[in-house]
């Protein structure tokens, strides 16, 4: 990965800034979740208590309507039931729990009241009266069962998308991120250090090239002299 | 109505041997420990034989069972109707009404909610006074307002007449439902004033019964509902326990209803091991439970008291009804998984 990054001081920069960034989120990340695993926990709690009203209110629900069938007989039963008119409705609402939008539903026209039920109330039985009310409880209990269980089904997959991030930030994104940079780093020392080899050997050159011309103009200047001596002396026999 | 002499001896005379037939207590015993199957082989070899055999192609299981017992009630009580004359017939005919009550229910329930008319005529119970071919006619009637008219010359059809209206208005089955209800208990004291001795009066005090329970029923359900209803509605006249102006009151105040009952001359000792724990319990099943086995009591006490009278023809059919509940409840009971303890609390038997 750091083979591709070129060692530039601008990409040294630009990487500075990102390692800058990522330590941040991944700071602000690893709140998030741990925020996020609290609230979770708080709503585990609730789920597990509503689940056991559930379970306990599906039992009673049960035993009531078994007693009803029995005492009262399945097509009495399956009459009141048929009575019923106004089915219940439930409506939903979005709720945010530190950025997970969850829903919030609100049921109407679950519990009902004796002359709601739609069948008549004078020839009828507390049986079916009871079996009627312990479906309605039940009702509430799966309406609240939902929305619990649906703001944690979202709450966790939230936490193991930060934790995906917070990981892939802290084993991936940072570690790449510091070896490149040091990648960069080492490169731009590097091509410091041949700069710096480099105009030292400009430098040697030039003062060998220097040198070369100051002895080269000091032997001329020495055989200019030689030749004037010579000349001023004359030429034995020539005069 | 049947015309001619009253004939009471000779109901009684035919009851007897139908009563003779009922299911004892060592059948209860046996039927309880059998699975659903076990029972429709059992009652195959008793008296239900021709109704297991007849609708054991269509139905299976504790379906089978129910249809059954609901079709072999209906044979009995019909049979009654057509022994019966002149006053015999409409002493016991008044009291078959709740089958005619229970039918059009079922009709208007059915039509209310699109069923085919072949599943309502299943659930119907033919042991009223409606003759079949009124009812079939009801059965496929598309509409609930021509279900009103065709009753029209029977007890309910001014009752249902109003109840519609406010039936159009709320679209609930409730005041139509309420309406029938009304009709027939108000109608059982019909006529008959307030005897003070012989067995016309143990009639009128076993109907009489009947009223005073089913307001008491309805007073505690109204009182634990805690809902804004008027108690004035859910009255029925003819009935010694309580005035409409007292059961208003009382509707508020659930203590002194049940205390009210308790200080009731005629019932308060016969009720009281229910009314204690009613008290203290949260379920009123306890005390229906009660009131039923209080009521087959009354009218097994009347029975033996005027052997043949019409007390004895209708103690017979509250022994029936309670049979065919009994045999259903064990064998739902069976079917639900409920424990042999819990059916033997449910049972009611004399």
């Amino acid at each position: 990965m750091a083979k591709d990054v070129k060692p530039t001081r601008k990409n040294l920069m630009a990487i500075d800034d990102r390692i800058d960034l990522s330590e941040r989120g991944h700071g602000t990340l690893e709140k998030k979740r741990d925020g996020l695993i609290m609230e979770f926990m708080d709503i585990l709690d609730k789920a597990q208590d509503v689940r056991g009203e559930l379970s306990d209110d599906y039992e009673e629900a049960q035993k009531k309507i078994n007693m009803a069938r029995a005492m009262e007989g399945d097509v009495a039963v399956r009459g009141a039931a048929a009575a019923l008119e106004e089915h219940p409705e439930i409506t939903t609402e979005a709720k945010n729990i530190m950025g997970v939008v969850v829903p919030q539903i609100e049921s109407s026209r679950v519990s009902k009241s004796l002359d709601q039920r739609g069948y008549g109330v004078l020839g009828t039985s507390a049986r079916i009266d009871e079996a009627a009310e312990a479906y309605e409880d039940l009702l509430e209990s799966i309406i609240l069962a939902a929305e619990v269980e649906t703001a944690m089904k979202k709450m966790l997959r939230e936490i193991e998308t930060t934790k995906r991030r917070v990981n892939a930030l802290e084993f991936k994104l940072l570690p790449e991120l510091y070896e490149n940079k040091e990648y960069i780093e080492q490169k731009l020392e590097e091509q410091e250090r041949e700069e710096i080899f480099r105009l030292k050997k400009i430098k040697e050159k030039k003062e060998q090239e220097e040198k070369q011309e100051e002895q080269a103009t000091d032997e001329e200047t020495e055989s200019d002299e030689a030749v004037e001596q010579a000349t001023a002396g004359g030429v034995p026999g020539g005069d | 109505m049947s015309a001619g002499a009253s004939n009471p001896e000779y109901v009684n005379a035919r009851v007897r041997a139908r009563r003779a037939a009922l299911f004892s207590d060592e059948d209860y015993r046996k039927l309880i420990r059998m699975g659903p199957s076990e029972i429709a082989r059992f009652m195959e070899e008793t008296e239900y034989e021709r109704e297991i055999n007849a609708l054991g192609t269509r139905f299976s299981g504790v379906d089978l069972i129910e249809y059954a017992l609901n079709r072999n009630l209906a044979k009995h009580f019909d049979d009654l109707l057509d022994w019966s004359k002149g006053q015999t017939y409409d002493l016991i005919a008044r009291y078959l009404r709740k089958f005619d009550v229970w039918n059009v229910k079922t009709i208007i329930r059915g039509i209310y909610t699109d069923t085919p008319a072949e599943e309502i005529q299943t659930d119907l119970i033919r042991a009223g006074e409606l003759e079949d071919a009124l009812l079939d006619r009801m059965v496929e009637a598309d509409e609930i307002e021509d279900v009103v008219e065709m009753l029209d010359g029977t007890i309910f059809y001014d009752g249902l007449v109003d109840a519609y209206e406010e039936y159009e208005e709320s679209g609930m089955l409730v005041p139509l439902e309420n309406a029938l209800d009304r009709e027939f208990y108000e109608n059982l004291l019909e006529d008959l004033g307030r005897p003070q001795e012989g067995p016309r009066a143990m009639y009128v005090e076993f109907l009489e019964a009947e009223i005073d329970f089913r307001n008491a029923r309805n007073a505690l359900r109204l009182a634990r509902t805690g809902a804004d209803l008027d108690p004035a509605e859910f009255y029925i006249e003819g009935g010694v326990l309580f005035t409409q102006s007292e059961l208003s009151r009382l509707v508020n105040d659930y203590d002194e209803l049940v205390s009210h009952i308790a200080d009731s001359r005629r019932y308060g000792d016969r009720l009281s091991t229910a009314l204690n724990q009613l008290r203290e319990a949260e379920s009123l099943i306890e005390f229906e439970h009660a009131l039923d086995a209080a009521l087959l009591e009354y009218a097994d006490r009347l029975s033996s008291i005027y052997p043949v009278s019409i007390s004895a023809v209708l103690s017979y059919i509250l022994a029936k009804e309670r049979e065919v509940e009994n045999i259903r409840a064990i064998a739902r009971g069976r079917e639900v998984g409920l424990s042999e303890n819990e059916i033997e609390d449910e049972l009611v038997i004399l």
